[in-house]
């Protein structure tokens, strides 16, 4: 049982992202996708949760873009023949940002990470609250329940979005920068809270990552996109090598190695490249 | 305080449109003591009184109950549509078609149910108008359907102006009546009742996914909706629920913009709670406002929508005040 990209090309704008792209997320693997800005990885993502449809040739109306191919699947069955409600109780994503206009609770907000597993005209039942409130604690927001969300601050509110995919509790995670806005303790517990969760062997996570250190120290696996629709994936200390992410990024990077830890430093693009 | 009690806020609510039912038919020229209304319900009343309450008052209170309760759905429905607290049922240019239809079958000479008629119909040309224009190769995002909204009410705003100018003076009173909100013809009842029950019921059907769509399209869809389908079925609800309050009170303001609001401000956004209260609110409101619109300055009437703004502000700035 996994989540597929199989033979996956995918362009944007007439702009490449990935050129058959595959790879396979499994139960027990904790993904890092690294890339530069704009270089697509918000919309593969998207696009493995089925948010953003693949224009096949078929169905390809404009003509400036370029054909896209490949499919996505879930256990071997493809994205596209689930309900959206099926696929939302397997797969959920954190977003990178999130819109709001209108007054809601914190409680509230992590309850509708229920509404997959609720039927039409039911409530919420007890079970349900119970969730929402050990996700609110996991994160630390548990003394937050009345609290209006317009009134958290951005590293509360990241936590709050977890809580929120933390309650629907699907098998795969999809986290757009999930620690976005965090101070540097809560990315620690956050990640581990994550990596924990994923070591059970149950559930996948798939996380967009700026951070190559973090990427180094909480992911097993990395899938790394290139400019020109490249890609390279793999365990992570097979990819996450100063040569591969001096090339990622364009900008010589200088690595600091003990027996445990590697550390990235990127250097300024003028200065000579030291190992 | 009153968010842990719904049940109890929703029968207050229901208590407070009892009461205004009450005030209604009581109040106005030919003042009714509450023991007459008692035996009116035996049938030992004068049939002065009979006629008087079951023939003008009761329709009336009725009507604007319905327009009241529609409008406060569809104002709910819009705001969530546009994601813009701001929206109201009238922003999207439904009531512009309509009001222009109404007027021209005034114009015309027609009767109250050809007024009706082309008044329905004028909305419904408009709700077509925008949603063909908006919703082109499939996607329609939220800011070209306000923008096509609100240019087709421009355009519709022109051409009622236009026939206000070159209509005759004796017709003019009543056209600015009905754009400021009439409930003192005769109209057919049961239509508005119809749309009422069936855009409440398919409303509430949908809201918790309303809950979820203020949360943005993205996490709507990561969650398992269907955005394109659920945004067509607001649209079209909001648009039709429009359609009957306006078709039954001509355009009145204010209703379906601060409803919503004020049962927010109480309640919170919660819609399984908000469609409900707003739609009891709404119609408890517009049954007030009428009565004091036609008894404050009696014999002279005044149009409901003064009224609905004259109440509503001070509530509503109060309210806003206490919550903060």
């Amino acid at each position: 049982m996994s989540l597929q990209a199989n033979k996956l090309s995918l362009s944007i704008a007439g702009k490449t992202i990935c050129s058959d792209l595959d790879v396979c997320f499994n139960p027990g693997e904790f993904w890092g996708i690294m890339g530069v800005n704009g270089v697509g990885k918000t919309t593969l993502l998207h696009t493995l949760i089925g948010l953003r449809t693949i224009n096949n040739a078929k169905n390809n109306s404009s003509k400036n873009s370029k054909p896209e191919t490949g499919y996505i699947t879930l256990q071997q069955i493809n994205i596209n023949d689930f309900r959206r409600i099926e696929l939302a109780k397997r797969i959920g994503m954190m977003l990178q940002e999130y819109e709001y206009n209108f007054p809601s609770t914190v409680i509230e907000a992590t309850l509708i990470g229920r509404h997959p597993f609720i039927n039409g005209w039911q409530m919420e039942g007890s079970h349900d609250k119970q969730l929402a409130i050990n996700a609110l604690k996991k994160v630390g927001l548990e003394n937050f329940h009345e609290r209006s969300v317009n009134s958290l601050s951005g590293g509360e509110k990241r936590r709050l979005n977890l809580a929120t995919l933390l309650t629907q509790d699907p098998d795969y995670y999809l986290l757009d920068e999930p620690v976005n806005h965090l101070d540097i303790k809560a990315q620690l517990e956050i990640l581990d809270l994550l990596k924990e969760k994923f070591a059970l062997q149950e559930q996948c996570g798939v996380m967009v990552i700026h951070d190559p250190n973090l990427a180094y120290r909480f992911c097993d696996h990395i899938l790394l996109l290139f400019n020109d629709g490249q890609w390279l994936s793999g365990k992570t200390k097979d990819i996450l090598t100063r040569e591969n992410l001096s090339r990622l990024y364009n900008c010589p990077i200088h690595l600091i190695k003990d027996a445990q830890h590697r550390l990235f430093v990127p250097l300024k693009s003028s200065s000579s490249i030291e190992s | 305080m009153l968010k842990n009690h719904p049940y109890f806020f929703l029968f207050s609510l229901l208590f407070l449109v009892l009461i205004s039912f009450l005030f209604a038919l009581t109040t106005g020229s030919g003042q009714l003591p509450s023991q007459t209304l008692i035996s009116l319900l035996d049938g030992t009343a004068s049939p002065l009184f009979q006629s008087l309450v079951f023939e003008l008052r009761l329709p009336r209170a009725l009507a604007a109950f319905a327009a009241g309760a529609l409008l406060s759905i569809a104002g709910v429905l819009m705001q969530v549509l546009l994601r813009n607290p701001l929206a109201d049922p009238y922003v999207l240019g439904v009531s512009g078609g309509s009001a222009l239809a109404a007027l021209l079958a005034m114009l015309m000479g027609l009767n109250t149910l050809w007024l009706t008629g082309s008044a329905f119909l004028g909305a419904l040309l408009s709700i077509f108008l925008v949603f063909s224009f908006s919703h082109s190769k499939g996607s329609w995002s939220i800011s070209r359907l306000l923008l096509t909204g609100i240019i087709l009410a421009s355009g519709w705003g022109a051409l009622i102006s236009f026939v206000l100018v070159i209509s005759p003076p004796e017709k003019i009173h009543g056209m600015l009546f009905w754009l400021m909100g009439d409930l003192s013809y005769d109209r057919p009842l049961l239509p508005s009742y119809i749309i009422l029950l069936f855009g409440f019921l398919f409303s509430l059907s949908i809201s918790r996914q309303l809950n979820i769509l203020l949360w943005g399209d993205l996490q709507a869809g990561s969650l398992g909706i269907d955005i394109k389908r659920l945004r067509t079925y607001i649209f079209f609800i909001s648009s039709l629920l429009t359609a009957g309050a306006i078709t039954l009170a001509g355009s009145i303001g204010f209703v379906g913009l601060v409803i919503p609001h004020l049962i927010r401000l109480v309640i919170g956004a919660d819609h399984r709670l908000l469609i409900p209260a707003s739609a009891l609110m709404g119609g408890a409101l517009l049954i007030i406002a009428d009565t004091l619109a036609r008894t404050v300055l009696a014999p002279q009437q005044l149009p409901v929508g003064v009224l609905t703004a004259l109440i509503g502000v001070p509530l509503f700035l109060y309210l806003l005040r206490r919550s903060q």
